[in-house]
């Protein structure tokens, strides 16, 4: 329970007028940036951590959490209003927010929208608090070859999962990330590799100009290549935004239900909001005694897709702060961005910094605070933003991009590494590439390649170590066993169990 | 152009990027000089994603031929090119060219204000209508230029090319 207690007390760290003042600008912007099609919580973050490296390290990451939960948010006011989800973490939620829209009640759907994501945030901060100490404590014990097996077990589930059409293509992500992770100077004999030739390779490439240009340019580039949605401007005079709390109290199990589903799915590696939002839909479609309704304007509907993807938000934090594996693409940004301010995540986070867990989960509960109090507040202000014409948004998205990115480092080559990425992004994401894997194979590779050639060097070249630690065993056979089940065969006898106790519990 | 022939394309880019990591992983410098453990080669893990890579790619080619749904599915489509190639050419001439040739509040003002007046400026439109365009682009252009430069330069003491 003393993860609890850590949370009091980072409460009672955050509560000052200036931390407060710092919650309240960066939710409200998050929730813009959220809400514009073409601008995820992704690229906020990215270019949110480029406007506070002057900031102190408390405050830069204050910040950045509230541009996180305010933007994931903030995705579903273009969902309801435009049926385009604002960023793909509220696909979900235009199912039945836009029917609800087109009823009349946009406002209602709001609310419901508003009070899913804050209950499905505080249900994932609980479960941060409690899971963050102990993983932490079990990954103390890892050595190198636990180490490699994580990462390649991240990859391999974030290409697995998030990929549209075919795995291949998540794995075929991942393994490019680990390619772009090789250049540069190595991590244990510092030998420079694949610099082509050019100087400012040999550090490698940083992981915020590539996250800039994989997330900003590219959807940029996206932003303009697509058609821009209508608002719905139809209103009923019955609509309200302040949610029915029979209503909610109505669907209790399944804001329960999706709570964990999105916390979860935001543990699992690189498997973020999006899928936390489907897998709690379609729970909530499956167990629903009104499934007819779902597609239609269904509540229940709009609050599992809703609570879902908010609950992946702190459930993303819990493999980022005590593995400095992120769960998701925006976490692995904010990974890089505690580098920056000189907070180290990873197993020893809890003996470096034993309060930090509940400093991070209290800043996403103030940040929960304000994106409630601004959802159910500002409906018709988040109506207006979604008039701003991408004329005059996208140069100001892409002067940022580029003066972030020099920012960095202050290297014009920075720059360059931006719109290299931008331009790839965008023809691997029309070709179905999943940029969460290529994400990860960037900030995993180096951890991938020093925990393999530290393992073999500690085994004198035996590989055995790598099979048959008990950690080592369990991550292999569920690499291998996630592989497998590409394989309709295989697929049909592993689950032949699962659905013989689901026909019996049905029936 | 349908996905079928967008992956074999892709998959035969892939396939000589993962030989490149292969040959450029075999043909790294083993340090022996400096008596590492031959297990710790620099280059084990580029040839290994190399191998895995080159097989992906194999899988990838194989399959744009089984006829399924997505491989029929149209690529690069859906969208339009005219505003695409603009965007492209505009932020790249601005980012990889105007930056660090002009000072930066000239590059950024002259490329908000392209930016706008090129996607918004109504060519049939009235007079009136497009003086307003010309006005908004310039106060876009200014307000961004002055904002970030002041932003990055003044608090954040970042040197600006």
């Amino acid at each position: 329970m003393s993860g609890l207690g850590d949370l009091v007390a980072g409460l009672g760290t955050l509560l000052t007028p200036m931390m407060l003042f710092h919650a309240a600008w960066a939710t409200l912007l998050g929730i813009v940036v959220g809400s514009l099609p073409g601008l995820t919580a992704t690229m906020g973050v990215a270019l949110m951590t480029t406007l506070t490296y002057s900031l102190d390290s408390t405050s830069a990451i204050f910040v950045l959490i509230c541009m996180y939960v305010g933007a994931i948010y903030g995705g579903s006011r273009s969902a309801i209003l435009l049926n385009i989800p604002g960023t793909p973490a509220s696909a979900a939620t235009s199912l039945d927010g836009y029917p609800l829209a087109k009823q009349g009640r946009a406002g209602y759907a709001m609310g419901l929208a508003t009070a899913g994501s804050a209950l499905g945030t505080i249900a994932g901060v609980l479960m941060l608090v409690l899971i963050a100490p102990p993983l932490a404590e079990a990954a103390l014990n890892f050595g190198s070859f636990e180490f490699f097996w994580l990462a390649v077990f991240g990859i391999l589930i974030s290409g697995q999962l998030t990929a549209d059409t075919t795995p291949l293509k998540g794995y075929i992500a991942g393994l490019l990330g680990l390619a772009v992770a090789m250049i540069g100077s190595e991590g244990i004999h510092a030998h420079v590799r694949f610099n082509l030739g050019v100087g400012d390779l040999n550090a490698g490439i940083a992981l915020i100009p590539a996250m800039v240009g994989a997330f900003g340019f590219a959807e940029v580039l996206t932003a303009m290549w697509n058609k821009a949605g209508e608002v719905v401007a139809k209103k009923d005079k019955s609509d309200r935004t302040i949610p029915d709390l029979a209503d909610l109290w109505r669907y209790k199990f399944t804001i329960a239900r999706s709570g964990i589903i999105g916390t979860i799915v935001g543990i699992i590696p690189g498997v973020g909001e999006d899928i936390g939002a489907w897998a709690s839909y379609a729970a909530a479609r499956k167990t629903s005694k009104e499934k007819e309704k779902f597609g239609h304007g269904s509540h229940e509907g709009l609050i599992a897709a809703e609570t879902g993807n908010s609950a992946v938000v702190p459930g993303s934090l819990i493999p980022a702060i005590t593995l400095a594996v992120p769960g998701s693409a925006s976490s692995a940004v904010l990974i890089a961005a505690l580098f920056i301010h000189g907070i180290r995540p990873g197993p020893l986070i809890m003996i470096e910094q034993p309060h930090f867990v509940g400093l991070i989960s209290a800043m996403v509960l103030i940040a929960t605070l304000f994106m409630a109090i601004y959802g159910l507040t500002l409906t018709k202000a988040f109506v207006q933003v979604l008039r701003v014409p991408y004329s005059y948004l996208m140069p100001v998205v892409f002067v940022l991009c580029v003066i972030g990115t020099y920012a960095l480092s202050q290297r014009i080559f920075d720059i360059w590494i931006m719109v290299f990425f931008g331009l790839a992004g965008f023809v691997l994401r029309q070709m179905k590439y999943p940029m969460a894997p290529l994400v990860l194979g960037i900030i995993l590779g180096d951890l991938l390649d020093k925990s393999l050639r530290r393992g073999l060097t500690l085994s004198d070249g035996d590989l055995a170590p790598f099979f048959t630690r008990p950690v080592s065993a369990a991550f292999v056979a569920v690499i291998v066993l996630s592989i497998a089940m590409n394989m309709p065969a295989v697929r049909r006898v592993t689950l032949a169990p699962f659905r013989w106790i689901g026909a019996r519990l049905n029936a | 152009m349908h996905m079928a022939l967008a992956d074999r394309l892709t998959a035969i880019l892939f396939l000589m990027l993962g030989l490149a990591l292969l040959v450029g992983g075999y043909t790294m410098d083993r340090l022996e000089i400096r008596q590492i453990h031959p297990a710790s080669i620099p280059g084990l893990v580029p040839m290994i994603l190399g191998v895995l890579l080159s097989i992906c790619a194999v899988l990838l080619y194989r399959s744009s031929y089984k006829p399924e749904e997505r491989n029929a599915a149209p690529v690069f489509s859906g969208g339009s090119w005219g505003r695409l190639g603009i965007t492209t050419v505009i932020c790249t001439v601005y980012a990889l060219g105007l930056v660090g040739w002009l000072p930066y509040f000239w590059a950024t003002f002259v490329f908000a204000v392209c930016f706008t007046l090129i996607f918004s400026f109504p060519l049939d439109g009235e007079r009136r209508t497009q003086l307003i365009a010309v006005a908004g682009a310039l106060v876009l252009g200014v307000g961004v230029a002055l904002g970030s430069s002041l932003l990055f330069q003044e608090l954040f003491l970042v040197r600006l090319p």
